[in-house]
């Protein structure tokens, strides 16, 4: 089904020879990459794959540009040859943004890793997209300050693929998310024409009523209106302390309520909670050395973090605690509450294994689907998730039901992200086993739509899959996303194959909107 | 690190920690050998480098902490400070 408006068309040889002769006219030789480590370790992405498929996603070379200037003249050389621009900064995404579906150019930012400017009165930063936040961080942290944008991977993720993606950090709850963290950026269209974009005029502006706000526009977008060079993020103080509680539930039921709770009790420090589930915890006491001792009474969990001046967190943390006691949950002990938090901001670099269904262990990927869910509907579409995962299982051995969280999105509790993890022996990961794999996938975004929910909070949902129902989700929004699509990159070179946008070149493509719309 | 080579390759007698894991040396656990014979295949590890990789862990996860705040506040502090206002 994820085929329907897409083509699988490479880029020629002698286009290839064309794009370089004419980028060596922009760029230094050492800018230019083609050989074969270079193009295949800039295919790779977390998310499991066919691995015998690799060689469909290789570019057919890569650039590294320095400066905003150097990276529009890459893309105006693509945009008049009709060669494919793929970008790529961390390639940590979950939704294969940075894959590359018709070979051509990526453009690796990298290099652009500068911070430009520190304004240590406004609270803003200026950086090249191609920082780390980890490595930013180091440096703002000498002024007391820091960029709290925190996903799972920290310390390998770029600015520049947050914004990309519009990501989601785990202190999200406190600070807000990517979006509302970046406050405006340089941006390159797909015609390699430069664009300033924030709230009206941009800059150092946080709030402006000014024009459309087409900042929301340029974040999210996985790569297919252009690339983000330079940015300006809002800082604020280093948190003065940190704590972290995890509390233990006989059931999930109960884990649940207390969530909800926390979320509710309107406390300012307040930076997230994660709920976890019973297969989540199952799945810890078989292979986490934190959990492996936990008595077989600890079945689901709750964690909260609170970040602030040390006075605050500690008459926040009192209240949450008194909030514990009321619902019955048991304190987990300051070494795993401290312990398994700081792991959360890393969880890219831990290497993983699953189980066959008689228990041995194979070698495993880890995958992770996720939707936003309000907090009512939480439960419903974990058991559905549950029993999708359950019925691939059966199946065969190639995936493993790792569990669930749901973390809070917002301060209020008014939505959860909500993941599945999954493990997948991408050793055994055949095209039999990969279309079971789409199938689930689909089935996923369906369960997460039918409750109301929306296919991701943090990934994006442009993979093969659960692209399918984007249509459906966005309604008319997605008629309009073609629309855009095809006025701002007219020759389809932008990170083309992706999120069904080939339809913005088809002409009519009302009847098969239609049929994506009612898909079962 | 032993003197005899025999020594820094065997780990202490391995202890039960639950059906599917035991340990080793000290909060190391492992998942159990009799689990790992079909799709992973086990190699001999120096007692060091285990203990290496534990620590650096630990390191790690000490080094996030300093990352985010300047001090961790404690649950069992404030559990306390509940119980015991005074």
């Amino acid at each position: 089904m994820t085929t329907t408006g897409t083509s699988t068309e490479r880029v020629s040889a002698d286009l290839v020879a064309r794009v370089i002769e004419r980028l060596r006219g922009v760029l230094r030789p050492d800018q230019i990459l083609t050989s074969k480590t270079d193009r295949y370790n800039r295919a790779r992405v977390p998310a499991p794959f066919p691995v015998h498929r690799w060689r469909e996603r290789v570019p057919d070379l890569a650039v590294l540009p320095e400066s905003t200037e150097e990276v529009a003249a890459v893309v105006a050389i693509a945009n008049e040859l009709k060669c494919p621009v793929v970008p790529r900064d961390g390639g940590t995404g979950l939704t294969d943004g940075a894959v590359p579906l018709r070979g051509g150019i990526v453009v690796d930012v990298k290099r652009m890793n500068q911070v430009h400017e520190l304004d240590l009165e406004n609270r803003t930063v200026t950086v090249g997209t191609g920082i780390n936040m980890l490595k930013l961080n180091e440096q703002l942290a000498t002024h007391g300050l820091i960029y709290p944008d925190d996903p799972a991977s920290y310390p390998c993720s770029l600015v520049g693929g947050r914004i990309g993606t519009s990501g989601w950090s785990l202190i999200g709850a406190r600070y807000g998310h990517t979006r509302d963290l970046v406050l405006s950026f340089d941006f390159v269209l797909p015609t390699g024409e430069i664009l300033h974009v924030g709230d009206g005029a941009g800059g150092k502006i946080s709030k402006s009523s000014s024009g459309y706000q087409l900042k929301h526009l340029f974040m999210g977008h996985q790569g297919t209106l252009g690339i983000a060079t330079k940015a300006t993020l809002k800082l604020y103080p280093k948190p003065e302390a940190e704590l972290s509680p995890f509390w233990a539930f006989d059931d999930y039921d109960a884990a649940y309520r207390f969530t909800g709770a926390l979320t509710r009790a309107g406390v300012a420090t307040f930076a997230g909670a994660v709920l976890f589930d019973e297969y989540k915890v199952a799945y810890l006491r078989r292979d986490d050395e934190a959990y492996i001792p936990q008595p077989a009474d600890v079945r689901a969990l709750t964690c909260a973090v609170l970040y602030g001046w040390e006075d605050e967190v500690r008459v926040g943390g009192k209240r949450l605690f008194r909030i514990a006691k009321e619902h019955g949950a048991r304190y987990l002990g300051d070494e795993i509450s401290e312990g398994d938090w700081a792991a959360r901001h890393d969880r890219y670099a831990t290497p993983l294994h699953g189980r066959t269904k008689t228990g041995q262990v194979v070698p495993m990927s880890w995958h992770c689907e996720d939707a936003a869910v309000n907090y009512t509907n939480v439960p419903a579409v974990t058991k559905a998730w549950h029993d999708i995962v359950a019925d691939l299982r059966r199946r065969t051995d190639v995936f493993d039901d790792w569990g669930m969280f749901a973390y809070t999105s917002a301060d209020t509790g008014v939505d959860y992200l909500t993941e599945i993890d999954v493990g997948i022996w991408e050793q055994r990961l055949d095209d039999d086993a990969w279309s079971m794999w789409v199938k689930a996938k689909r089935d996923i975004a369906a369960a997460a739509l039918a409750h109301g929910g929306s296919i991701s909070a943090c990934h994006g949902s442009c993979r093969e899959g659960e692209v399918d129902l984007v249509p459906r989700e966005l309604g008319r929004g997605f008629d309009v996303m073609l629309g855009v699509k095809r006025m701002l990159d007219p020759n389809n070179i932008m990170n083309p194959g992706k999120y069904l946008l080939d339809f913005a070149y088809q002409g009519d493509v009302s009847a098969q909107l239609a049929e994506l719309r009612n898909l079962p | 690190m032993s003197y005899r080579y025999e020594d820094e390759n065997t780990p202490p007698e391995p202890q039960r920690a639950s059906e599917v894991a035991i340990t080793t040396h000290e909060h190391v656990y492992e998942v159990d050998p009799r689990l790992m014979e079909l799709h992973v295949l086990q190699q001999t590890f120096p007692n060091w480098d285990t203990l290496r990789i534990m620590h650096a862990r630990h390191d790690h996860l000490e080094w996030m902490h300093h990352h985010f705040a300047h001090t961790t506040v404690t649950g069992s502090e404030l559990i306390a400070e509940i119980e015991d206002p005074r």
